[in-house]
């Protein structure tokens, strides 16, 4: 990981000085932009292909029970190989790919048995996972590394501050051993404790202690004053790396197997017929998905997680019928959440309204007594950014929006009011059921529809001179007549070929 | 005295059962794992069983609705509730759960919105909300934390549950909402039955399926609100869904299912509290998951006629019933075509036309005493030849079913030749057949 941090920082070195970088990289805006884009298109790639393929849940699921693998991975870390556990440990990636197979597996294997549905096997699964994930922290861990809140919930403002620091000159490692010139020493007693005595006590031993030995990294031998120049450091934060590689990943694994995805998504038993393997293919997925929920919960926590995954997907899908093009929209949804998302938390919402003028207003209306500065969660506000796209999306969207749908369905109910009116006229008029079929003022009654709604069709259809009424009768003008033949011949003719 | 249906007898006994292992369970844990009845176990024993009875019947429902994971969404969407609530009312715990269950009910609302305007389906919806309304509550609490009083402190134990902080008032209240929930179930017993398994009948029939829906995610929507302080926000879906999943495979019967579901619920909720007292460092929500599942996991596998060893068993005895009688046929064909029913059969040739299939037939055969082994040689026990002989006539009478039952006009039944036409069709008809078997012989 650290020498990947090196090759982009050398490769950074060329274009940009020192102190813009890590000016650019300490604004914590800037860093959490970053990390919250990141994040957003591994989880709008993944996240496409889970929504089509009918398990956008999984995500959901996965989320919660890479807890499970995160505490195994914990335990055996430290009992078994007495490491100090550390959460950029390849046992944790390890623990967490694993734990999205266990889930996968094991909501297959309920489902199997043929007697619980995909959604209640779903439901049963990832609560087990989780719960026994709960047990094993509340009694197996003792340090408070990881509990579920800091797993759940993570932030991203913080991002900036965990970082390591990469030396470009001046790098001086200074290691001092005992033997060395610079080496401090106290007085330490080494059996106080143990018999419960004080250091003045006659009988206690005494035992010199290198105080100040150790290696020093160029940082902190300057911060020691252990070396003379400054080293010249660059200060870069963990996570960028972490959810880069993830990033790198999922774009690869798209790209490679951009086909098979589309094919399996579309038509599993069509890839399999082919000869794909689709089995292969969906674990894989999962455990990308594992994957990116584990790297991503240090920043934004594994709830919200499920956001990138299964929101700006979600948008995307209401926008095009293309994969790609739905892939596309989604990473820059998702991506465009997590830019606006940092003001929202900042309580800027887009530029167009301040948190601050809002939490006023509802205090002056309400007599309310509330903080009128908002500070919020800054992964959170990126969701909600996120969620807001969606909205627009929902209501504008061109084919499948709110307002489209409602337009369509509108003129469809507009078309099909004149259709059947005018058809019952052209079946009855001219006939002996004219004075009983056609009357004006009762034809509603035939259609059993209410009285306002005939006037107004009626009404429409005479505006339109399809039909005029004499003597209380409804009969249709050689117009309407025209309309009547040119629908039964043509759109009757196509939809429904056993009519007429 | 009740008439009731084998199947309806063991769904009873398993209640009483149950109920009576139930019972048993608080000495057990006092004298066996060494429990004290602290008035913490008692109170969180007894609101970990008050809600398993109200999640679990609530809980069918969103099984059979196959909303299993609306669950799920739902408790992840009661936390901006929460947070304005706090906000508006302060720490008051009615205001809390208000504002919970109000939030989520709009989230109920934008599932059902969305599925019907858009091609979102509903596992995508039911995210969108979970993780859209989630986000709200944590940017709420975020905000509400900022606030320079102390009095936010524990809002967020809304989350993950407390199950160690339940007192008698909430235990109470849990029991008061869960006895309304149940009143509303009852009155709209009927509504809430059909709309569950046939919607679009409902609706054809003037029911307006809409407000049925809507009553009964609202109910749903209670159990999980009561639920959130016990077993918090992730687990509440286990807590809701696991009861009805392991009640549905005892029975096919709605009330049965519910009754069974509460009386499962209240298991797992009591039995999860009092393990968890065996050491402070068990939590109590994820024990009651575990022993939920636990519950689920016996009856997938012991339910009787759906469970996996009964499918298994039932396999079995299947297979054999089926190598016994082609096994059977194959020795009497035999035996007959050269001469008599007791000719011996060289074994060579029996194990050929069938081979492991005709190894189990004729150990299942001798079993039964149908035939004997004589050397090299099988043959038919007079119990054995007149098996095989009724057996053939059955078959005959089949055919001729199949060939004449329109011009006979006998009654149309679903032809199951393992089994005896005299057992399916009525005496006269069967009579008819004879004749006409006779008939045709002659």
């Amino acid at each position: 990981m650290f020498a990947i941090e090196s090759l982009i920082i050398d490769l950074l070195m060329n274009f940009f000085t020192r102190e813009e970088i890590n000016a650019f990289l300490r604004n914590p805006q800037n860093t959490a932009i970053i990390i919250g884009s990141l994040i957003a298109i591994s989880g709008a790639l993944l996240g496409s292909f889970l929504l089509l393929r009918g398990m956008a849940l999984t995500s959901d699921a996965i989320s919660h029970t890479v807890l499970l693998g995160i505490v195994v991975a914990f335990i055996i870390m430290g009992a078994i190989l007495n490491q100090e556990p550390d959460l950029s440990s390849p046992w944790l990636i390890i623990g967490a790919a694993a734990a999205g197979v266990v889930t996968v597996v094991l909501t297959e294997l309920i489902h199997r048995s043929g007697l619980v549905r995909q959604d209640a096997a779903l439901g049963l699964a990832f609560p087990l996972l989780f719960a026994l994930a709960i047990i094993l922290i509340s009694r197996f861990v003792e340090d408070a590394h990881i509990d579920e809140d800091a797993v759940m919930v993570g932030e991203i403002g913080v991002a900036w501050a965990n970082t390591n620091s990469h030396c470009i000159d001046n790098c001086e490692t200074v290691i001092i051993t005992p033997e060395s010139t610079r080496a401090e020493f106290t007085r330490q007693c080494t059996n106080c404790r143990e018999l419960g005595i004080s250091p003045r006590d006659a009988g206690a031993e005494f035992q010199e202690i290198c105080s100040n030995c150790g290696t020093y990294s160029p940082g902190q031998a300057w911060r020691a004053g252990l070396i003379e120049n400054e080293p010249i450091l660059v200060f870069w934060p963990q996570a960028i790396t972490v959810t880069a590689l993830m990033a790198l990943l999922t774009i690869g694994f798209v790209l490679l197997f951009y086909k098979e995805l589309k094919l399996s998504s579309f038509d599993a038993a069509l890839a399999k017929a082919l000869g794909f393997r689709p089995g292969v293919l969906h674990y894989a997925l999962m455990v990308l998905v594992s994957l990116v929920a584990v790297g991503a919960f240090d920043a934004v926590g594994s709830i919200l997680v499920i956001a990138f995954f299964i929101i700006p997907p979600a948008a995307a899908y209401l926008l095009t019928d293309r994969l790609s093009v739905m892939l596309l929209l989604s990473a820059i949804i998702g991506s465009a959440g997590a830019f606006f998302g940092y003001d929202l938390a900042r309580g800027n919402f887009l530029g167009i309204v301040q948190m601050s003028e809002v939490l006023a207003l509802l205090n002056r209306l309400f007599g309310l007594d509330l903080l009128e500065q908002w500070d919020s969660s800054i992964s959170a506000s990126m969701v909600l950014m996120i969620f807001f796209f969606f909205l627009l999306a929902w209501v504008f969207s061109p084919r499948y929006g709110l307002i489209s749908t409602l337009l369509k369905r509108a003129n469809q109910r507009y078309r099909f009011n004149n259709q059947v009116v005018l058809g019952h006229i052209y079946n009855h008029q001219h006939s002996e059921e004219e004075v009983t079929e056609l009357i004006a003022d009762r034809l509603h009654e035939h259609f059993r529809w209410s009285r306002a709604r005939m006037t107004r069709v009626l009404a429409r259809l005479r505006a339109a001179n399809l039909i005029q009424i004499a003597d209380n009768i409804v009969r249709l003008t050689p117009r309407g007549e025209d309309r009547v033949r040119l629908f039964r011949q043509r759109d009757l003719a196509t939809h429904a070929p056993g009519e007429n | 005295m009740l008439r009731l249906s084998p199947a309806d007898r063991r769904v009873w006994l398993l209640i009483t059962i149950m109920v009576m292992v139930g019972a048993l369970l608080i000495p057990f844990s006092q004298l066996v794992l060494d429990i004290e009845m602290t008035y913490t176990v008692r109170t969180v024993a007894l609101g970990g069983s008050v809600l398993g009875v109200v999640s679990g019947v609530l809980g069918c429902f969103a099984v059979l609705r196959r909303e299993s994971l609306m669950g799920d969404a739902l408790s992840h969407a009661a936390l901006p509730g929460v947070g304005i609530a706090f906000l508006l009312a302060g720490r008051d715990l009615g205001a809390l759960l208000i504002g919970a269950g109000i939030a989520s009910w709009l989230g109920v609302q934008f599932i059902r919105a969305l599925m019907s305007t858009t091609r979102v389906k509903q596992d995508t919806a039911m995210g969108i909300v979970l993780a859209a309304w989630f986000a709200a509550g944590i940017a709420l609490l975020a905000y509400i934390q900022a606030r320079p009083d102390a009095s936010q402190a524990g809002l967020d134990t809304f989350i993950f549950g407390q199950a160690a902080a339940i007192v008698e008032r909430d235990v109470q209240l849990i029991t008061i909402m869960g006895l309304m929930a149940f009143i509303v179930l009852g009155l709209f017993w009927k509504e809430f039955k059909l709309v569950t398994f046939d919607p679009e009948f409902a609706g054809a029939n003037g029911f307006r399926t809409g407000l049925i829906n809507t009553m009964l995610s609202t109910l749903i929507v209670v159990a999980i609100v009561l639920g959130l302080q016990l077993a918090g926000v992730i687990l509440m879906v286990g807590m809701l869904i696991a009861p009805g999943i392991a009640a549905r495979q005892w029975t096919h019967k709605l009330d049965q299912m519910v009754i069974l579901s509460a009386v499962f619920g209240a298991f797992a909720g009591g039995a999860g509290a009092m393990f968890s007292a065996v050491d402070a460092d068990i939590p109590t929500g994820p024990m009651i998951i575990v022993a939920a599942f636990a519950i689920v996991t016996l009856s997938i596998l012991f339910a009787p006629g759906r469970g996996l060893v009964w499918s298994l068993l039932q396999q079995r005895r299947d297979r054999r019933r089926f190598a016994a009688r082609s096994t059977l046929r194959d020795l009497y064909k035999y035996a007959c075509d050269h001469g008599a029913p007791s000719h011996p059969v060289p074994a060579a040739l029996i194990i050929g036309m069938g081979r492991a299939r005709a190894s189990l037939g004729l150990r299942q055969l001798e079993k039964g005493g149908f035939v004997k082994q004589s050397g090299e040689y099988w043959l038919l026990t007079a119990a054995g030849a007149e098996l095989a002989a009724r057996d053939a006539r059955n078959q005959r009478l089949w055919d001729i079913y199949r060939e004449y039952s329109n011009e006979l006009d006998l009654p149309l039944i679903i032809e199951d030749r393992q089994r005896d036409i005299h057992d399916l069709l009525p005496e006269p008809a069967v009579r008819k057949l004879e004749h006409k078997l006779e008939g045709g012989l002659a």
